[in-house]
């Protein structure tokens, strides 16, 4: 079929009408099956991996009903191939994985980035800077990661920009970075932070769990105290770049070290392939544990089999199936390849799936995907 | 009865004595079909076909030449390539006069009956040693790499631990090879063990044009699927099945895939990343348009191959980039001449 951006434009729109009506606190302007089963049969149309898919799990496109009907595309698939509806030529931006530890990198191109960035900022707001009390913005935003120029093509420090730009006082800078080349700007963000305890303002921390690990080992006994009311987020894993550190220590531990309550150290799950992320609501809702995520209505987890694909009894362990509707003109069926459970009010992530651990002397496929040929 | 005095060389004939008396007993397969989850044809292929009871004097000369005396050495076996605890045994009997053997909780079954075949070898079994209770000599480890690092890390100082880690086997399939044999090759090699163990090619890469590799791949899959009947693939684990799920369907968004009863073999889009798929009969064919190429997309994971396959000697050198990768010839990878470790560390 041939592309017709119009198409897309206005299953773009459906899916903004999801966050419009969350954002004004208003029914869904839809049911969730009926825009996703219109976004799989539109992907099935205009992506031929996903046709293929289809076909090979014996899914009849014309025939989708559910958001369960449509297939979900491993994210592997995104590391060896274009996983896209629309012509390379119109692209807007494209956001890397950072890969495993031998290189290979999936991507995910976008034509309507404006699409994510509604959809993470509406979500972000209600996670990050909504509870009682809110969290009064304009606030500081200071993030320990490294500013988008040194690292363009990650939808994280995308994210991060764009939540410095919406809860920030002024459009976020250079400044506003503490992690340059690889190293923690200690003195940098202690200035910061002390500007903002002289001027009684709550800051919003935003930053990788692995450079949290940084900040902790750099101020040690010390500690890092942020002025009262202030929050942090925190997200992704280590993947050598830092010491591990069990989750529940490590809020423990940015508490303690930030003198913040705990219930204000939230985690965000994400990643690269999906335009939705997904939030631990200890600020939002005082029954929330913390390590159970929540999604917004635009989006679900769906635990899974690990063969069979279908969904695994409430409460069992399985992959994460993860539906989005702002993945328009992408994969709306994402398979990840961590294990989740549901929980009540969210899920839970319980790592990642263990890839094949053959026994013997072979090796496991997680390890194992080659970075792409630099050949044309 | 201990021979303490007999030549190493003496030593390993008799230990491949003992390898032959046990592969000649058919009440074996069904325990080591239990134990390995190979199919009873699996085990019988890999006793004939992989086990060196063949081995000739001058591979025994060379395993002896190439190893370096130690005052014990202690033997930690892996499971899944049960054949493999003969090379591991004759290593170790290379390298000392005194040998003990902890075979594979798994797979005990075939490391176990060789050691008491192996009458006037001294070597023993040590099911229940602990690593941390071996004073002096040398510790050979073979397995997963999370085993490895905790027999490193349990070693006591001074005693000598030489690894025998995770791997993987690779093909290059020539411009100028014949497919049909290039496959029947293939096929053999993926077959044995079920694709478990280094040896056996996981991704295949071939030169030429996008038919080329089509071709191969429906020749590869044709021959497998005889081979599903011939040699049933046994049981795989549930994360082996999962990952194989997860790999057909990359494969079908991404390239192309066909499957059979018991194998799976995709076509990699051209120019992309080596997806390495699970053991169990799967097989990632790439199109590479020559030994160059095949080199850098190889790069990625070549830390991680020990084997290659080639039909030429040269190019194979060449993309296994350096001499402690094992080169064989198509249909000859699971089968390398019983002169060291299949991996060479």
């Amino acid at each position: 079929m041939a592309w017709d951006p119009s198409e897309s434009d206005a299953l773009h729109g459906r899916a903004l009408a999801f966050v419009r009506s969350f954002e004004a606190d208003a029914a869904m302007p839809e049911p969730f099956d009926a825009l996703a089963a219109d976004l799989a049969r539109f992907q099935a149309a205009h992506v031929p991996g996903y046709a293929r898919l289809c076909e090979a799990r014996g899914a009849d496109p014309a025939h989708f009903r559910r958001a369960a009907d449509a297939p979900a595309v491993p994210t592997e698939a995104f590391k060896i191939s274009r996983v896209s509806t629309f012509p390379a030529a119109l692209e807007q931006v494209t956001f890397l994985t950072s890969g495993t530890t031998l290189g290979a990198r999936g991507a995910h191109a976008m034509r309507r980035p404006s699409t994510y960035d509604t959809a993470a900022l509406a979500f972000g707001r209600w996670a990050l800077t909504g509870g009682t009390p809110a969290l009064p913005v304009p606030c500081p935003v200071l993030m320990l990661a490294p500013p988008p120029e040194e690292l363009p093509d990650s939808s994280l420090t995308h994210m991060m920009h764009v939540f410095a730009g919406a809860f920030g006082a002024a459009p976020p800078g250079p400044a506003d970075y503490f992690i340059r080349d690889g190293i923690l700007e200690l003195s940098a963000l202690d200035a910061r932070v002390a500007r903002a305890m002289v001027a009684r303002q709550s800051v919003l921390l935003l930053g990788t769990s692995f450079a949290f690990v940084h900040l902790l080992d750099a101020v040690a006994d010390a500690g890092f105290r942020l002025p009262p009311g202030s929050r942090a987020m925190q997200t992704g894993g280590f993947k050598g770049r830092s010491r591990e550190v069990d989750a529940a220590e490590l809020r423990r531990d940015i508490a303690q070290a930030l003198g913040v309550d705990p219930r204000a150290v939230v985690s965000e799950y994400g990643m690269t392939e999906l335009s939705s992320q997904f939030y631990e609501a200890t600020l939002r809702d005082a029954s929330m544990k913390p390590g159970v995520y929540v999604e917004p209505p635009w989006a679900r987890v769906v635990p899974v089999h690990p063969e069979s694909r279908e969904p695994v009894a409430e409460g069992d362990p399985g992959i994460a199936r993860i539906e989005d509707l702002m993945n328009v003109d992408s994969a709306f069926a994402v398979l990840a390849a961590d294990r989740v459970r549901r929980v009540p009010g969210g899920f839970e992530l319980l790592g990642r799936w263990p890839g094949a651990s053959p026994r013997g002397c072979s090796i496991a496929v997680d390890e194992l995907v080659g970075a792409p040929s630099t050949v044309s | 009865m201990d021979t303490p005095d007999l030549p190493a060389l003496a030593r390993l004939r008799r230990l491949l004595d003992a390898a032959a008396e046990v592969a000649r007993a058919t009440d074996l397969v069904a325990p080591l079909s239990e134990s390995t989850g190979l199919s009873p044809q699996g085990v019988a292929l890999a006793l004939s076909r992989c086990l060196e009871t063949d081995a000739t004097d001058a591979d025994l000369a060379a395993l002896v030449r190439n190893a370096s005396p130690a005052p014990h050495v202690h033997v930690i076996l892996s499971a899944g390539v049960f054949t493999a605890a003969l090379r591991a045994i004759a290593v170790a009997c290379a390298t000392s006069s005194s040998v003990s053997v902890r075979p594979s909780r798994r797979d005990p079954v075939f490391a176990r009956a060789l050691v008491r075949a192996a009458i006037g070898v001294r070597v023993t079994l040590t099911e229940d040693a602990e690593v941390a209770s071996i004073r002096d000599g040398e510790v050979h480890v073979y397995g997963r790499d999370e085993t490895v690092e905790a027999v490193r890390g349990a070693a006591r100082p001074g005693v000598r631990v030489r690894a025998h880690g995770a791997g993987i086997g690779v093909a290059l399939v020539t411009g100028d090879a014949d497919l049909e044999e290039a496959a029947r090759g293939l096929a053999d090699d993926v077959v044995v063990f079920d694709q478990r163990g280094c040896l056996s090619p996981r991704v295949v890469l071939i030169e030429g044009p996008q038919p080329r590799g089509e071709q191969l791949v429906a020749l590869l899959h044709a021959r497998l699927a005889e081979l599903d009947d011939a040699v049933p693939r046994g049981r795989l684990e549930p994360e082996e099945r999962s990952q194989a799920s997860r790999y057909m369907e990359t494969m079908a968004f991404a390239g192309r895939v066909v499957h059979g009863r018991g194998h799976i073999v995709g076509l990699a889009p051209t120019g992309s990343a080596i997806l390495v798929p699970p053991p169990g009969r799967h097989v990632h064919v790439a199109l590479v348009r020559d030994v160059e190429e095949a080199s850098r997309r190889l790069h990625p994971i070549a830390r991680r191959v020990v084997a290659v396959g080639c039909d030429s000697e040269e190019v194979g050198r060449a993309i296994g980039g350096g001499a402690r990768v094992r080169l064989s010839r198509l249909g000859w990878m699971q089968r390398p001449p019983l002169d060291g470790p299949v991996d060479l560390r």
